[in-house]
C-alpha cells in the first residue's frame, strides 16, 4: 500500500505498475474440479429453463436460460452440470452461477464455430472470450461507434495484465483489430500504451496513445479527454459519444477465434499476495480462486480480503470459491492486518479531495448531500454525475469516509428514482 | 481450501495512512515552539493556563458526548488544538475562571451544538476568545496583565500603543529582530514570531493547512498596511509591526485556517486569506480594537459558504454535443 510521504506540499502520486521487460510466460492452471460459470440472467421460477441440473454439456456449448434470452454463457469444458443458482453482487444485482463438472465421459468433441464477418455473430457466439469484448455495445445500432480504444495500459494500479498480452501478443492484436474494423463501421482505432514502458513494437495504422504514468490518466474518460480532445458529458457513458474501449486480450481472443475456429477459455490474469508479490498466471475461466490461490501458495485466513479488479476500483468478493470472469484482470488479497479502517467522522473539510480529484468534483460538499440522501440534489447542484470513479477521494481523505462508496451509491440510488419517475 | 470468512468492503482498498488524530497531533506539534517560547518567557502561570485550557477543552467535549450519549469523540484530538490554540491567545496571568469559561464556549457552543467537529462554522477558538474579549474586556489588556513582570525589553503592547500613541511616537521601539524573537509582551502562544512562522510552514509542507490561506492572508496585512502607512505615516504603522506582533502570525497560520470554517476551493481560498487580512488592518486602524484579529476572522468565516461556491467547473458538465 502506498502511504502519505512525510511533506506532501504535493498531491500524492500512484503510479501504475510497469511491466518487467523479461516477458516471461504465465504459470497455467490446469483445470481441476468444478468449473462456475456465471450467467447474466436471473433465475424465474416460473418458467422452464432450458438447462437443468445433470444435463450434459460440450465444451464451447452456449447456455441460456430461456428461450428468447440474449444473455448467455459458454462451457470451457464438456461435463455435466452440477448446481444452478442465483448470485448476487454487491449491488444487490442478481445474476445466474452454472456449477460444470467436468467429465471424460461427456465426449471430447468441441462445438466449432463458422466464424462470417459480421458483428451479429460476433454478438452472439464471441461475447465470453477471455477479455470480454464489448459486442453488445458495438452491435447495438443506435450508439454509432466512430472511435474504437484498445486498452493495452491497465485501468487499475498493481495490474500487468493488458501490458503483457498487449505487448507479447502484439501481431494478434493487430490481426484482431482488423477483424474487428471490419465487423465494424468504425472509422478510427486507438490503442493506449504507458509512456514509459520501454517497447519496441509497433502498430502498424493504430493510432498509439501514449498514456501517463500516473493514476488516474488510463481511465476512459481520462483517456477521451487527454487524447482525443472529448469531454464525457456528465452521466454519460463513453459509448453515447461514440467511444468504445476495449481490451487487448479481448482482440488476441478474437483473432484465436477467428483462426482455429474455436473459442478460446484461457485468461490472463495478474495476482498479487499478501507480501505484494505478484504472478502472471493463466486459468481457464470458471476456476474458481481458491484454487489458484492454493495452487500459488497464498495462505487465506479469516478475515482477509480478496479483491477483484485492483485496489482503486475492484470490488471484494465474499467467497474465495468466486469464478474467474473473463473480465477479470487482476486479483489481490489483502491482510486483515493491513486493512484500512473506515470511520463515521463527518467531513471536516481539509480539502484534500478537492485538490486531488480529476474531474474537480466538489466532494467536500457532495458528501454531505449523499450522506443526507439528497441524490438529486447531489446531482444537480454538486455534480454527482461528473464523478469519473477513480476512488482517489476515499483514498485521501483524513476523516476516512467511504466517499467512493456514497458516489457510487448515490448514482445507483439516483438511476432508482429516475427510472421510478 | 476451507470456506474463510473474508471482509467484504468497497474500493478503494488502499488508504493513504492519514488520520484525524495525525493531523491534529501535528497541528499541536507546530505549536509546540511559540508555547513553549512563552512558557518560558513568561513562567509557570502560562504553562497553567495553556495545561487548563488543553484539559478542560477536552474535558467540556468529553461532558456534551456523554449528555449527548454519543460516541467519545476526545481521542482525535480535535478539542485538544481548540484548547491549546485559546489557551495561547490568552494572556499569561489570566485567572483559571476565564480559561474554563472560554473553553466552555469555544467547545460547546463554538463547535459541539453545530454537531461536533467539521460542522462549526467559525473557528471554535475565535468563538471563545471573542466571547471573552467582549465580556471581560480588562482581561486584555496586555500592558495591564504583566505589570508585575521585569521585561528586558519595552513592556508595552505595541499593538495598543501604536494604537493610541500613533506610529511616530513608537518609532524606534520595536525593532523588528526584538519582535520576531519573542521580545514583546503579548498573548502566551503569539510573541515568539519565528517559532508561529516555523510552525506553519512545518504544516504547510505536511499538507495540513492550506498555504493559498496564509500566503493571501499575509498579503492582505502588507498591502492595507503598506497603503494606511504610506496615507498617513505619523497615525498608521507599517506592514512590519502589524505583521509580527498581536494575533496576525497565528492568524495566518493557525486561526484562518481552521479546516471547516474556511474555503476550499483555490480562488475562495486567496480572496478569503486577503479579506481577512485587509479585515484586520481596517479594524486596527479604523476600528477600536487594538487588534482586530479575533473579529475579523469570526467575520470571514461568515462568508466562506459564499465564496466556497466559486469553483471550477466539473468534468463534462453543460457538455451536450461533445
Amino acid at each position: 500500500m502506498i502511504k502519505r510521504s512525510f511533506f506532501s506540499l504535493n498531491q500524492p502520486r500512484l503510479t501504475y505498475d510497469l511491466l518487467e521487460p523479461d516477458l516471461k510466460e504465465p504459470e497455467s492452471i490446469p483445470v481441476q474440479g468444478s468449473l462456475t460459470l456465471l450467467l447474466p440472467e436471473t433465475i424465474d421460477s416460473n418458467r422452464q429453463a432450458l438447462i437443468k441440473k445433470g444435463d450434459v454439456v460440450k465444451k464451447g456449448e452456449r447456455l441460456k436460460l430461456y428461450d428468447g434470452s440474449t444473455a448467455y454463457t459458454v462451457s470451457p469444458v464438456a461435463g455435466t452440470i452440477k448446481l444452478l443458482d442465483t448470485y448476487s453482487d454487491d449491488f444487490g444485482n442478481t445474476a445466474t452461477f452454472i456449477i460444470v463438472k467436468p467429465d471424460q465421459t461427456a465426449g471430447s468433441d468441441t462445438v466449432k464455430l463458422e466464424p462470417v464477418e459480421d458483428i451479429g455473430f460476433a454478438d452472439e457466439f464471441l461475447r465470453n472470450l477471455p477479455g470480454a469484448p464489448p459486442f453488445e455495445i458495438l452491435a447495438n445500432t443506435d450508439l454509432k461507434i466512430n472511435t474504437i480504444v484498445i486498452t493495452c495500459a491497465d485501468t487499475d494500479l498493481l495490474s500487468c495484465t493488458s501490458q503483457y498480452v498487449g505487448i507479447k501478443y502484439a501481431d494478434e492484436v493487430k490481426e484482431g483489430a482488423q477483424i474487428l474494423k471490419k465487423l465494424t463501421n468504425a472509422l478510427k482505432l486507438c490503442i493506449t500504451i504507458p509512456e514509459s514502458l520501454d517497447t519496441q513494437v509497433s502498430f502498424d495504422s493504430i493510432q498509439v496513445l501514449k498514456t501517463s504514468n500516473v493514476y488516474p490518466s488510463t481511465l476512459p474518460a481520462m483517456v477521451m479527454k487527454d487524447h482525443l480532445n472529448l469531454v464525457l458529458p456528465a452521466g454519460q457513458k463513453p459509448e453515447n459519444v461514440g467511444v468504445c474501449f476495449i481490451r487487448a486480450e479481448a482482440l488476441v481472443s478474437l483473432a484465436r477465434a477467428y483462426k482455429t475456429k474455436e473459442a478460446g477459455f484461457e485468461k490472463i490474469l495478474t495476482i498479487v499476495g499478501k507480501n505484494d508479490t505478484s504472478h502472471l498466471v493463466k486459468a481457464t475461466i470458471g476456476t474458481p480462486l481458491s484454487k489458484i490461490l492454493s495452487k500459488l501458495s497464498i495462505h487465506l485466513n479469516d478475515q482477509d480480503r480478496i479483491i477483484i479488479g485492483g485496489p482503486m476500483r475492484g470490488f471484494a468478493t465474499y467467497t474465495p470459491h468466486h469464478p474467474i470472469t473473463s473480465d477479470m484482470d487482476t486479483v489481490i488479497v489483502q491482510d486483515r492486518d493491513i486493512i484500512p479502517q473506515l470511520s463515521d467522522y463527518p467531513c471536516v473539510n481539509c480539502g484534500k479531495c478537492i485538490q486531488i480529484c480529476p474531474a474537480n468534483v466538489p466532494v467536500n460538499m457532495l458528501v454531505r448531500y449523499l450522506e443526507a440522501d439528497q441524490y438529486e440534489e447531489a446531482a444537480d447542484r454538486f455534480d454527482l454525475e461528473s464523478c469519473i470513479e477513480c476512488g482517489l477521494c476515499a483514498y485521501v481523505c483524513t476523516a476516512k469516509i467511504p466517499l467512493f462508496q456514497y458516489i457510487r451509491l448515490g448514482k445507483h440510488e439516483l438511476l432508482t428514482l429516475r427510472a421510478d419517475v | 481450501m476451507n470456506n474463510n470468512k473474508l471482509t467484504v468492503s468497497h474500493a478503494p482498498f488502499w488508504h493513504d495512512g492519514d488520520s484525524l488524530f495525525q493531523m491534529n497531533l501535528n497541528i499541536i506539534l507546530a505549536l509546540l515552539p511559540a508555547t513553549i517560547f512563552g512558557i518560558i518567557q513568561f513562567g509557570a502561570v502560562a504553562l497553567g493556563v495553556v495545561a487548563l485550557s488543553i484539559s478542560t477543552a477536552m474535558l467540556w467535549e468529553l461532558v456534551m458526548n456523554l449528555i449527548s450519549k454519543k460516541p467519545l469523540t476526545i481521542g482525535d484530538l480535535d478539542s485538544a488544538v481548540i484548547g491549546m490554540i485559546f489557551g495561547i491567545m490568552l494572556p499569561a496571568t489570566a485567572p483559571w475562571w476565564l480559561v474554563v469559561v472560554g473553553t466552555f464556549v469555544a467547545v460547546i457552543i463554538g463547535k459541539m451544538i453545530f454537531g461536533g467537529i467539521g460542522s462549526n462554522p467559525f473557528n471554535p477558538a475565535l468563538i471563545g476568545m471573542a466571547f471573552l474579549m467582549l465580556s471581560w474586556k480588562m482581561m486584555f489588556d496586555f500592558d495591564a496583565a504583566y505589570l508585575n513582570y521585569e521585561f528586558g525589553f519595552t513592556a508595552l503592547a505595541p499593538l495598543a500603543a501604536l494604537k493610541f500613541q500613533g506610529a511616530s511616537e513608537i518609532a524606534g521601539l520595536f525593532p523588528l529582530g526584538d519582535l520576531i524573537m519573542g521580545k514583546q509582551i503579548g498573548a502566551i502562544g503569539s510573541t515568539f514570531g519565528l517559532g508561529i512562522i516555523l510552525g506553519g510552514i512545518y504544516l504547510i509542507l505536511k499538507g495540513y493547512i492550506r498555504w493559498e490561506i496564509s500566503v493571501s492572508f499575509i498579503a492582505g496585512i502588507v498591502v492595507t498596511a503598506l497603503c494606511f502607512n504610506m496615507a498617513n505615516p505619523e497615525t498608521y504603522g507599517g506592514p512590519i509591526i502589524h505583521l509580527f506582533t498581536g494575533y496576525t502570525l497565528l492568524g495566518a497560520f493557525f486561526l484562518a485556517t481552521e479546516n471547516s470554517s474556511s474555503p476550499v476551493n483555490k480562488i475562495p481560498m486567496f480572496i478569503y486569506g486577503f479579506s481577512a487580512g485587509l479585515m484586520i488592518i481596517l479594524m486596527r486602524n479604523i476600528g477600536i480594537y487594538a487588534d482586530g484579529t479575533v473579529l475579523a476572522i469570526l467575520l470571514l468565516n461568515l462568508i466562506n459558504p459564499l465564496v466556497d461556491s466559486i469553483r471550477p467547473k466539473a468534468l463534462g458538465k453543460g457538455v451536450n454535443n461533445a
